[in-house]
């Protein structure tokens, strides 16, 4: 099967993130970036497809800076066979304007499936996939918990609040991955070492016009400090006064 | 010359050339590990095999039988000057020592011979009684390994025999040829004389039986476990456990370096040393006995690791060399886990010493504690291989336990093996007015030492009480130190002990590029896995820096009466000190944090387990297992905890921030009413506020 999978540089999730001068970005001095979690997913989906269905290929794309070539190198260090770089000075907030890129590159790609995560850790805005699926005018399936393909036919499983649902869809298709699908496979050193040989094109990326942009960032407030009100039976009288009256949840 | 002369030499011919023939055979399969350069420090190898290989110094490590062993071994070395002698008889007759020796000199010879054949007799005697009626837990091995050593005992017991008896029967039919210094042979003669006053035949029978038998025991030694006989001096001229150079460093790897596959996976991908080390392994088992794992209840026996080793040599060996002579090598070299059962040599190369012979999972059991490398009398490295096979299995394969996996991701995004953000890592200092380096070099200042944090002492709850107690103590001894602040992170040492050596030099070589900018020359860190890691690793990257564990500072600023402590003298504690096997056995640092304790305590009693000093047993945390569950058998630190407890000890003190987080929770699953103190916490207990 040939599956094509869009993958994003994103910041480590474990950061202590701090907003940038201008406000309405975060300051990425000292952020360490990697290959997001849902988009790692996404990789490790398509690479046990692929080892499951016999020969295929698995491209991986990602749209940016030349920093971002780095992390589709660690996507090929796991086991994708090439890459592609749409190339542009900053990735846009603006989904719609990612996806078209994509989808222009991905139109005569030929793929049978394309990946994606439910939606990337800086943003959490889960656009790019959809709005790719709908320009290139195939069906998306998002939040899959479980794929299968089989006769040119997917069947994906869908995590819903206390209950599941199983869909059904013909290929070629987009499918957003959600966490807990697969363990993301840790790249060998032989894996690393091959990956520094893989074929990594750079394009120019087609971005569509950018209409939303971020006008500011905050913080949440910080939690107050917890309080020690005594030890023991003694301290539970003032601590249900505290809690009817300070609280308020008794 | 007479007949039975050439008779002898054409014997005595072909069993030298059998022999011959074996060890070429031998070193040919030897070389089929990579090569390494293990002459250098000629005198340090020197001294190692005169004392761990002629005086026996670890072998007496187990009094008794060792003291068996070392009469075997010492008379083996005094009777061989007489088999030459018997030999060089057997085709020039008449022959004898005395000729070319001075009387006194051979006096003592001859009584030599006779004293230590009896000597060895009674070890002979000993070494039955042991394996027949003690059954020591660490000699446990199938059928085969029992008969193998039954054989050589009796092959020995039988040289004896018929030496004193050849020498008695001698002695009757040529009163003069048996001088009176061979005082048993002579008392044999007087029994035997009743019986038949001129044994003439009987004398060259028993001759030619001792000589038959030397050939045969010479011939029987490369089928056997008691190969051991010709290659354990050599072993331990060879190995550097003992040092040379630096002990317990792992090998350096060259990742740029074109070779098939990183790390072991079979016998070729080993150093033709550790080959060697299958031949001298005599599987005596007193390294399993004194790892923690198997202790536990694991699978895990590095007896087995280096029998393996062996085996799967003599598997591969002869496919791979093209030996013409296949028949000589019948499966007699056995021993635990048993030979794999290739019948032809196309399944001899689908095996491989791992997975066929030795588990991904026994692997993962190791602590990296070296209590098997301590104990082994002929210096065997097992931890070697077991390292080496630990890098196949991830830098190849990523086979690993999956709890690993987060260590290594979060080493590679935070710089620590766990999920805190770097951003914190100096947070502990908050309020103590610590500088960084960053802030004394723009003050153009540089402190004396540099105090390595360590990510447990950065971020651990329970280990960052040690760090302000360590920096409480430098501050009260007006020490002029800094920290590396955000700028320090791992510095790659568990990646590279659970074999993710790419990692580890990613981690190390930007820590030596730091620590170099900031042109620092000492280090004290709290940790001994620091410690080692910095001090004796580093520098195969470039990093040369005087490296101290606190233990060793505290002592030293105790020592030259420099830490402000209480007069008064409190209450009185019993500590029982639980020995860091990264400080210990590592780096031979046992006193400094028991002296320490007995400085800064007035009225300390201390109290040591059995298993103490380079006898101690491991937390269970080294080798990565912090990061692992520990799923099989036993938890090792609450074996540890247990021997510690028992003591008495109303406190355990440590010097390492794992064994503190190990112990500490032994002390929880007992449920016993014990602290468990840094020696750091104890000294910064007793400053004077």
């Amino acid at each position: 099967m040939k599956i094509a999978v869009c993958i994003k540089r994103t910041p480590d999730s474990e950061s202590r993130f701090k907003i940038a001068a201008s406000s309405a970005a975060i300051d990425e001095a000292g952020l360490k970036f990697d290959i997001d979690d849902f988009a790692s997913y996404a990789v490790e989906v398509a690479l046990q497809l692929n080892e499951k269905q016999g020969p295929g290929e698995t491209v991986v794309y990602a749209v940016g800076p030349d920093v971002v070539q780095e992390t589709l190198r660690k996507a090929m260090s796991m086991g994708a066979d090439r890459a592609v770089q749409l190339k542009t000075d900053a990735v846009p907030y603006d989904g719609l304007a990612v996806a078209k890129a994509l989808a222009a590159e991905l139109e005569s790609g030929g793929y049978d499936l394309v990946l994606f995560g439910k939606h990337a850790f800086d943003t959490s805005a889960g656009i790019v996939g959809t709005a790719t699926a709908e320009l290139l005018g195939v069906p998306c399936v998002t939040a899959a918990s479980k794929l299968d393909i089989a006769g040119g036919k997917g069947t994906a499983r869908r995590e819903l609040e206390g209950a599941a649902e199983i869909v059904e869809f013909p290929l070629p298709a987009v499918v957003t991955i959600d966490e807990g699908i697969a363990r993301p496979r840790y790249p060998s050193l032989k894996g690393i070492m091959a990956a520094k040989k893989k074929p990594l094109e750079t394009k120019p990326a087609q971005l569509g016009p950018v209409r939303v942009t971020v006008k500011s960032m905050e913080l949440p407030a910080e939690r107050a400090p917890g309080r020690i009100i005594g030890e023991g039976a003694a301290a539970v009288p003032e601590l249900v006064r505290l809690l009817q009256t300070e609280a308020k949840v008794l | 010359m007479a007949a039975s002369n050439v008779v002898f030499a054409f014997v005595l011919t072909l069993g030298a050339g059998f022999f011959a023939l074996n060890v070429q055979r031998l070193v040919r399969y030897m070389r089929l590990g990579y090569a390494e350069n293990r002459i250098d420090h000629p005198l340090v190898r020197l001294k190692n095999v005169l004392t761990i290989g002629i005086g026996q110094r670890k072998i007496f490590r187990d009094p008794i039988p060792g003291a068996m062993h070392a009469t075997i071994f010492w008379g083996f070395l005094v009777l061989t000057a007489g088999t030459v002698e018997i030999l060089i008889q057997g085709v020039f007759s008449g022959f004898s020592y005395a000729r070319i020796l001075p009387h006194p000199l051979y006096a003592l010879y001859a009584a030599s011979q006779d004293a230590f054949a009896l000597f060895v007799l009674a070890a002979i005697a000993f070494a039955y009684y042991r394996r027949l009626v003690l059954h020591p837990r660490r000699l446990d091995g199938d059928n085969l390994e029992h008969a193998d050593a039954y054989i050589i005992l009796g092959l020995i017991g039988g040289l004896m025999v018929t030496l004193l008896l050849a020498n008695a029967c001698q002695f009757l039919v040529d009163p003069a040829s048996i001088g009176p210094e061979k005082f048993v042979s002579r008392g044999i003669a007087a029994a035997i004389a009743p019986i038949d006053a001129y044994p003439s035949t009987p004398a060259t029978v028993f001759w030619w039986l001792h000589v038959l038998i030397v050939l045969t025991f010479l011939n029987y030694l490369p089928y056997s476990k008691h190969l051991h006989v010709v290659t354990s001096l050599i072993n331990v001229f060879f190995s550097n456990t003992s040092g040379p150079p630096q002990k317990g460093v792992m090998r350096f790897m060259d990742l740029e370096a074109d070779v098939e596959q990183f790390g072991a996976s079979d016998v070729e991908h080993l150093s033709w040393k550790n080959l060697l080390d299958g031949y001298s392994c005599t599987e005596c088992g007193r390294c399993t006995a004194a790892c923690p794992a198997n202790l536990t209840g694991k699978l895990l026996s590095p007896r087995k690791i280096v029998i393996n080793t062996r085996q799967r040599l003599m598997e591969k060996g002869p496919v791979v060399t093209g030996d013409r002579m296949e028949f000589l090598h019948p499966a007699l070299l056995h021993g635990e886990g048993g030979d794999a059962g290739a019948q032809t040599p196309a399944q001899v190369m689908e095996h491989r010493l791992l997975d066929t012979y030795i588990s991904e999972e026994e692997l993962w059991q190791c602590t990296s504690c070296r209590a098997c490398v301590q104990e082994c009398p002929v210096s065997i490295d097992q931890l070697d291989i077991i390292n080496q096979m630990r890098r196949y299995l991830v830098l190849s394969e990523s086979r690993f336990p999956e709890e690993i996996q987060p260590a290594f991701e979060s080493l590679e995004r935070n710089g620590s093996p766990w999920a805190f953000s770097p951003a914190d890592r100096a947070k502990w200092s908050e309020g103590m007015e610590i500088p960084t380096m960053a802030e004394l070099m723009e003050r153009g200042e540089r402190p004396d030492v540099l105090f390595w944090v360590g990510c447990m002492g950065s971020f651990d709850d329970r280990a960052k009480k040690i760090t302000v107690a360590f920096a409480r103590i430098l501050k009260a001894c007006g020490i002029n130190f800094a920290i590396l602040g955000q700028e320090e992170h791992c510095h790659g040492d568990p990646a590279r002990r659970m074999g993710n050596e790419y990692l580890y030099q990613m981690l190390a070589k930007d820590t030596v590029e730091t620590l170099n900018r900031y042109d620092v020359t000492t280090i004290v860190t709290s940790c001994p896995h620091c410690f080692h890691q910095l001090g004796n690793e580093f520098p195969q990257f470039g990093g040369n820096y005087e490296v101290v564990h606190h233990s060793t500072y505290i002592e030293r600023l105790l020592q030259e009466n420099r830490v402000p402590l209480q007069s008064a003298e409190g209450k009185r504690l019993t500590v029982a000190y639980h020995d860091s096997c990264y400080l210990g056995r590592y780096n031979d640092i046992y006193d400094a944090p028991r002296e320490t304790l007995r400085r800064a305590l007035p009225v300390v009693t201390l109290v040591e387990p059995p298993r103490s000093r380079d006898r101690g047993l491991c937390c269970g945390a080294g080798g990565g297992r912090m990061f692992m569950e520990e799923r099989v058998g036993k938890r090792i630190n609450v074996e540890r905890t247990e021997e510690l407890l028992a003591t008495g000890a109303d406190t355990i003190a440590v010097a390492c921030p794992f064994c503190m987080t190990m112990i500490n929770d032994g002390v929880k699953a007992k449920e016993a009413d014990v602290a468990v103190l840094d020696i750091a916490e104890v000294v910064a207990g007793q400053l004077q506020s």
